[in-house]
């Protein structure tokens, strides 16, 4: 009895509850692999192999931080909103002339700041997340918008400022900087969900929120903090993203399409949205299928509504295999449970 | 007995003639439905005046109609997401279900040069297909309804701008005019834009569905409680389904509109219109929340959001400060509804007991009878039907010595004589059968915890005479329903007295009525000439037994927290009641005739000192109440208790005391027949029963009342 509640408790030990959807995803990805390689030439090259971890980079420091908001039971509609207003933040900063480690700590707490409201509204306030997040979107957007830029969309960083230089430099012969950010934001956010207390308790959370809470466990506290870890995520690839482009967008926020594609990667890897299970190689499954769709899609030379287009199907299709996967309880769900 | 009550002489008895108390006044209010309404209604008020108050002109006949004009788009999107929300859903795609429709529209008149009822219907299926397609996956497969419709949402933008940027020159280009298409477009009928007529339509048509409708209840009942709307039997996928197809509809109407209006789609249009519509529904509905369909809470937080944002930018101010705004109104509005969502019942819990200083009469008149000053009789009572009742609260017997008694499970049974121990239902009532009364044709009346006044005839058949009477003035909680009728009795002329203890309590809530201590109650008749239920006396304190005196001129009352019977001139009600016997040394309950003219009570616990001084301080149990869990509570000492007998003239002349072990506890009601006294007991699971030594033998209850030759 106590070795079966040990080891039902052991969220990366189990063996009968393990996601579907991660070798379905991981097929999908080879055969699609395969598919562009005969199709496409040069697809299959070390160029383009390089050209894909770079573009995904970004990606993937997201979906870190979504993919433990998910395991959480949570999900954060303002990362993509927080991206782009801690970039905006680190911009505003070293074009104001402050060094480029103030401008970083700066950011950092500013982020912070928004993680925790975010944070403090869902666990303390209790309002349900999907609703906080999207609030909290629009406010953030539009307090930026106001406030920082003065109405424009678009704020362009100092090309030859140190900090965006080194965000594009190269730290070893073949590991850019974003490679090796993402590397490490895959390597602490691994760390954080496997042996750390915290991470047992955001588990815990995802299984079964009531009994972590009756349990005794710091689950206001860990709320927050899992949303202050996806917000400074947000800002890691807010700085990735701009030092490539040497700009922040704010359009990116209101197309939508970035945090949808960070959601795909997040689900189609096998993290179900009800939380509780999935881990760091659940997120590599599913950002090697949406890096490897990216690529051979642009190398078709399809528009971006084309892939829009077709990143909704497959979402679609992955929340209905999820679902179908990982079915509700339809004893407890409720209304309002979105 | 030679003794005599002088009516006249007996000292007045206080009612009030209404009870003031501002917490009264509070949670009353907190317990009415329309309280979360007053959200959306106090931010309109707020904007209507700030706008009017800092831009001006803006409330001229023009610019309404201008507004009305180019509002009407978004006040549909607002109810086909209201639709949605209401099932339980949530509808991202809206925006961009907004723009493919316009799109649609467009197409099939510009480039198609179809006929404007087909245009219409091709906007319409445009926006039922992202309906349905929300639908299917969100409902029918169950899928998480957020994302689903961000799926829809980023998918359709994709399509549109795919299609409309092959189109728009095309679009633009075209020159056709059409009269039907201008006149949707931009006239006005009675000096409404043909827009807003669809508005006030289409608002009409969801309020009709809500109120009227069973798929409109079956929406509310599947968004307030899936699980309970899946026990009920509602087909809650195909439901969700509908409700999705539904809103797709009224957005593709929206597009439409926009499209006869506007003749032209941009890339933005429709771009964060589900932002908007988001906020306006919170902003109406004080919160989001699923299965409520207050259509016109709703229009009005609509409206609010739409004149703010008007006005905001008017003023001058950008579309990124108008955003600003609106998320922060959004997070303010979900975080006061979800903590007052939350507390309300905390809150209404807090303030609903409302404790009064309350002075009950020193015990007097029992000198020498009180327990423990004489033996305990009822310790040694015959104990009829043990086991086989529960929770006989009064007891009565007919003129065939049968045994009758209420039960907690709603029952009415007989207990047959001569052996007392065979239980039949005699009647299923329901409710809490509480007092019992004979009436001159030998039917049995019932009073009834939960439902009012019951009458049960000879052929067993239950008949609920009243269950209202008239709502009291100044109060701000409807009082007409009866909600604890206690006990009766029946006056010469066949009107029936009854008392509704507590207006504020349910039954098994009735100890907070005695820690209030508050005139809750009232005294209640039935005329069975004309059927009608009158107040005779309100705000009693817990009117409890109630009896005909022996010359059927008067009427006894307890008052159970106040120690005290009261007494009633038939003749003349309305001259409010007087004290018959003040002082007793225990709460009293049923009160019933003894057959040498003087009267029993039951006495169904007693008072100690320690709550009667807990009784003249109202913080004291107020705050006992909210800080110290209910079992630990100071209260009246209810593991004693029994029978006292009084004289004709009031006087306590016997007492039947209870011992703290049993066999009976808690008497609450004792009916003299043939020489022996039948005694219930609300919490008893048997009825007790002792021989009177100095009784009349041949004595009965229904004699009594109704003379010896009836029947």
């Amino acid at each position: 009895m106590t070795d079966a509640t040990a080891n039902a408790a052991v969220p990366m030990g189990r063996k009968a509850r393990r996601s579907l959807l991660e070798p379905i995803v991981l097929g999908v990805a080879l055969a699609l692999i395969v598919l562009f390689s005969t199709t496409i030439p040069g697809f299959a090259s070390l160029g383009n192999l390089s050209v894909i971890l770079s573009n995904s980079t970004s990606l993937v420091i997201l979906a870190c931080g979504m993919a433990v908001v998910v395991i959480s039971r949570g999900l954060d509609l303002s990362q993509i909103a927080a991206m782009v207003a801690g970039a905006t933040t680190f911009s505003t900063l070293i074009n104001a002339g402050l060094p480029a480690a103030a401008a970083l700590a700066l950011a950092v707490l500013a982020m912070a700041l928004i993680g925790f409201v975010n944070g403090w509204l869902i666990a303390f306030v209790e309002i349900p997340a999907m609703l906080a997040t999207l609030a909290t979107a629009m406010f953030m957007t539009g307090l930026f918008r106001f406030g920082v830029l003065r109405g424009d969309y678009l704020l362009i960083l100092p090309k030859s400022n140190p900090a965006v230089v080194f965000f594009k430099s190269d730290l070893l012969p073949g590991l850019t900087a974003p490679v090796a950010l993402m590397i490490v934001a895959l390597v602490v956010t691994g760390l954080v969900l496997r042996f750390s207390t915290t991470g047992r308790i955001i588990y815990g959370m995802g299984d079964n929120f009531q009994a972590a809470r009756l349990s005794g466990l710091p689950v206001r506290n860990t709320i927050v903090f899992v949303y202050v870890y996806s917000a400074l995520a947000a800002l890691l690839a807010g700085l990735v993203i701009a030092s490539a482009s040497g700009t922040v967008d704010f359009r990116i926020v209101t197309n939508g399409s970035l945090l949808f594609e960070v959601i795909l990667v997040v689900v189609l890897g096998g993290i179900p949205l009800r939380g509780g299970r999935g881990g760091v190689r659940n997120l590599l499954v599913g950002a090697a299928l949406i890096a490897v769709l990216r690529n051979g899609m642009t190398l078709y030379d399809f528009s971006t509504q084309t892939q829009d287009m077709l990143k909704g199907v497959i979402l679609m299709a992955a929340i209905f295999v999820d679902n179908y996967l990982n079915p509700r309880d339809a004893e407890t769900d409720t209304a309002g449970d979105l | 007995m030679s003794a005599q009550f002088e009516f006249a002489a007996a000292p007045k008895a206080r009612t009030p003639y209404f009870v003031v108390s501002p917490r009264r006044v509070l949670s009353e209010i907190l317990s009415k439905g329309w309280v979360e309404s007053t959200v959306p209604f106090v931010a309109f008020l707020c904007v209507i005046f700030g706008v009017g108050l800092t831009s001006h002109g803006y409330f001229t006949i023009d610019n309404l109609r201008n507004l009305a004009l180019y509002g009407s788009d978004g006040g549909l999107v607002v109810l086909a997401l209201f639709v949605v929300v209401a099932a339980g859903g949530i509808d991202l795609s809206v925006g961009s279900n907004f723009a493919m429709s316009a799109f649609a529209a467009l197409y099939c008149f510009h480039v198609l040069n179809l006929p404007v009822p087909i245009v219409l219907a091709a906007s319409l299926a445009s926006g039922a297909a992202v309906g349905v397609v929300n639908g299917a996956l969100a409902g029918l497969a169950g899928c998480g309804a957020l994302l689903t419709t961000l799926g829809t949402m980023i998918t359709v933008r994709g399509v549109y701008t795919l299609a409309s940027q092959g189109q728009l020159v095309a679009i633009s280009s075209s020159a056709r005019t059409d009269e039907v298409w201008d006149w949707i477009g931009s006239e006005r009928v009675l000096g409404v834009p043909v827009n807003f007529w669809a508005l006030i339509l289409v608002a009409v048509a969801v309020l009709v569905m809500f109120r009227q409708s069973r798929f409109g209840w079956h929406v509310l009942a599947v968004g307030g409680n899936r699980k309970a709307a899946r026990h009920g039997g509602i087909r809650v996928k195909a439901t969700i389904f509908l409700a999705y197809t539904l809103g797709g509809v009224i957005v593709g109407l929206a597009g439409f509109l926009y499209a006869a209006r506007e003749n032209a789609v941009a890339s933005d249009t429709g771009v964060g219109m589900e932002f908007f519509a988001l906020t306006a529904l919170v902003v109406g509905l004080g919160g989001f929340v699923p299965g409520r369909g207050s259509t016109v809470a709703v229009l009005i937080g609509f409206a609010t959001i739409y004149i703010l944002n008007n006005a905001l930018l008017n003023a001058g101010l950008r579309g990124d400060f108008v955003q600003l705004a609106m998320g922060a109104i959004l997070i303010v509005i979900l975080s006061i509804d979800t903590k007052f969502r939350k507390h309300k019942h905390r809150l209404l819990a807090s303030t609903y007991v409302d404790p009064v200083a309350f002075e009950v009469d020193a015990v007097a008149g029992a000198k020498g009878l009180l327990p423990g000053e004489i033996a305990a009789k009822l310790a040694g009572a015959d104990i009829l039907a043990a086991g086989l009742i529960d929770g006989p609260e009064d007891v009565i017997l007919d003129a065939d010595d049968h045994l009758f008694c209420g039960t907690r499970d709603g029952r009415l049974v007989r207990i047959a004589a001569p052996g007392y121990d065979e239980v039949e239902t005699f009647a299923q009532i329901g409710g809490r059968p509480l007092g019992l009364a004979l009436d001159r044709e030998g039917r049995i009346l019932v009073c009834v915890a939960g439902m009012g006044l019951v009458r049960v005839d000879r052929q067993r058949q239950v008949e609920l005479l009243t269950d209202q009477t008239q709502r009291s003035l100044f109060t701000i909680q409807d009082d007409t329903t009866i909600r604890m009728a206690d006990d009766l009795d029946v006056a010469p002329d066949g009107t029936i007295y009854f008392s509704d203890a507590t207006k504020r309590y349910d039954i098994e809530s009735w100890g907070l009525d005695l820690l209030e201590g508050r005139p809750n109650g009232r005294l209640l008749s039935w005329d069975p000439k004309t059927r009608k239920t009158r107040t005779v006396c309100d705000n009693l304190v817990f009117p409890n037994g109630v009896c005909l005196t022996h010359d059927g001129r008067h009427l006894l009352v307890a008052s159970t927290w106040t120690c005290s019977l009261l007494i009633f001139d038939l003749a003349d009600m309305r001259a409010g009641p007087r004290v018959f016997v003040h002082g007793l040394p225990g709460y009293p309950d049923n009160v019933n005739r003894a057959s040498d003219g003087g009267y029993w009570i039951a006495l169904a616990g007693m008072r100690n000192p320690v709550t009667d001084l807990a009784m003249r301080f109202p913080g004291v149990r107020r705050r006992m109440t909210r800080a110290v869990a209910p079992t630990h509570w100071l209260f009246g000492n209810l593991n004693i208790g029994g029978v006292l007998k009084i004289d004709a003239a009031g006087r306590v002349v016997d007492a039947y005391w209870d011992e703290p072990g049993g066999p009976l506890y808690m008497i609450t009601s004792m009916r003299e027949h043939k020489g022996a006294l039948y005694l219930g007991g609300v919490t008893n699971n048997k009825i007790g029963r002792i021989r009177l030594a100095a009784a009349d033998p041949s004595w009965t209850g229904p004699a009594s009342y109704w003379g010896k030759a009836e029947r």
